[in-house]
């Protein structure tokens, strides 16, 4: 799988020695399902299963039952799996109550050029590697092919019935000021979480390749001004980690009208009211000032470093999952 | 500073501090002295001093600008950690000085 989407990628070399796969789609649920519509599993020719549907148990075997027999070219390319569930084999599956789940899967054509399914996700991933959300339409009660589009793009009007849409947003960019070790253990868990980091100081000793091997970028320079220049959106979290003011104020500066999605500062509550205090006299209007989540990360009471790591990152996934932080 | 004539870059690698110096003038005449910086207020404190003091200066006279003077501005020497603070824009606005066109 090439990503956390579940996006196909012909090239991926999970998929070396696949000329078919099933893609199974989590479409709808009545019952209190356990994982976000348009969860994915793959399943494999082979036997190869990637992803799920649902945390496992019977509904995830069923799919790849399913999955199988898509295979057998008799079978359409496509098929709509409909999966009831009574109020007992929900809870064995973790679901808090029964009902219907459907499942649509897809025959994925690998070896073929001009699979439409992998020509969407190919798009798609173009789309998203671009910053840009996108969606992939699938036509159900209409039938006809899967294409993907930016989400901007994507008019109502012309989404049929029973038509569904896969949304996706492109990958967090965490925008890391303050090369020291909290930085260092953020970078290594960003990656598992498939979030991109850049990491930006003022000292070329400390901002180094060495020290932050996993990093997608390391900037230095003057930290406000590789800030300014960054084309940030609301899928960029600033983290301001450097617990150096000379660093904090210019930066903050330069995001709090900027559309970023999150801005934490290291340091205590007295700090962050002293420096909410400085930019208010600066004509910093609460509101924007209220953007910043100091002190950072979730009270979780770990002090070492990839403790405050993890509490960083769990109030970063909190916030874009829309939960109060 | 868009129209600058010269500018010059610092930095204090481990403490962080962060400066630019740009000028607009010649060797005989520095008509406009900017600084941008993300560095600690004993730093900007410098900076600032420093490029209102070479305004209207020549190069020569920009270069006889010492850290005396600069200390004796600031109301006392820093503290020995905090020299490198104090002397980091003076550095670089010498170095933005050489850098200026002859007239």
């Amino acid at each position: 799988m090439a990503n956390k989407f579940g996006l196909i990628d012909p090239t991926d070399p999970a998929f070396r020695d696949e000329s078919e796969v099933a893609l199974a789609t989590l479409v709808s649920a009545t019952a209190g399902s356990s994982k976000k519509i348009g969860a994915k599993m793959i399943v494999g020719r082979s036997g190869r299963i990637i992803g799920g549907v649902t945390i496992g148990g019977c509904v995830d075997a069923q799919v790849v039952e399913a999955a199988d027999a898509l295979f057998d070219k008799t079978h359409a390319d496509r098929q709509l799996l409909s999966i009831s569930l009574d109020d007992d084999e929900a809870w064995e599956i973790g679901l808090t109550c029964g009902g219907t789940l459907e499942v649509l899967l897809t025959r994925v054509d690998l070896s073929a050029g001009d699979d439409p399914t992998v020509a969407a996700h190919r798009q798609a991933m173009e789309l998203l590697s671009a910053g840009e959300p996108t969606a992939i339409v699938t036509p159900i009660a209409a039938g006809g092919a899967s294409y993907a589009v930016a989400s901007e793009a994507l008019d109502d009007a012309s989404v049929g019935e029973r038509t569904f849409v896969d949304r996706m947003a492109p990958p967090l960019t965490l925008v890391i000021v303050g090369a020291g070790q909290i930085a260092m253990s953020l970078t290594r868990m960003a990656r598992e979480l498939e979030m991109r980091t850049v990491i930006v100081d003022g000292r070329d000793r400390y901002a180094t390749r060495e020290r932050f091997p996993e990093a997608d970028d390391v900037l230095v320079g003057m930290p406000s001004e590789i800030v300014a220049a960054i084309d940030a959106n609301r899928r960029t979290a600033i983290l301001l980690l450097a617990h150096d003011y000379k660093y904090e104020l210019p930066v903050l500066r330069h995001v709090l009208r900027k559309p970023v999605g999150y801005i934490g500062m290291l340091g205590s509550k007295k700090r962050g009211a002293a420096m909410r205090d400085l930019l208010r006299d600066e004509g910093f209007s609460d509101e924007e000032l209220a953007r910043v989540h100091t002190p950072i990360g979730l009270d979780l009471g770990g002090k070492a470093p990839p403790e405050v790591a993890l509490s960083i990152l769990s109030e970063i996934v909190a916030v874009y999952s829309g939960k109060r932080a | 500073m868009p129209d600058a004539s010269a500018s010059a870059d610092g930095a204090n690698p481990l403490c962080g501090d962060r400066i630019r110096v740009e000028l607009r003038g010649n060797a005989t005449h520095v008509a406009e002295a900017r600084f941008t910086a993300d560095a600690c207020a004993l730093c900007i404190a410098s900076a600032s001093l420093l490029t209102e003091r070479v305004r209207g200066m020549s190069a020569n006279e920009a270069l006889g600008i010492d850290a005396s003077w600069l200390f004796e501005s600031l109301e006392g020497e820093p503290p020995s950690g905090r020299r490198k603070c104090a002397l980091l824009p003076l550095d670089t606005l010498r170095r933005a000085v050489a850098a200026l066109p002859s007239a």
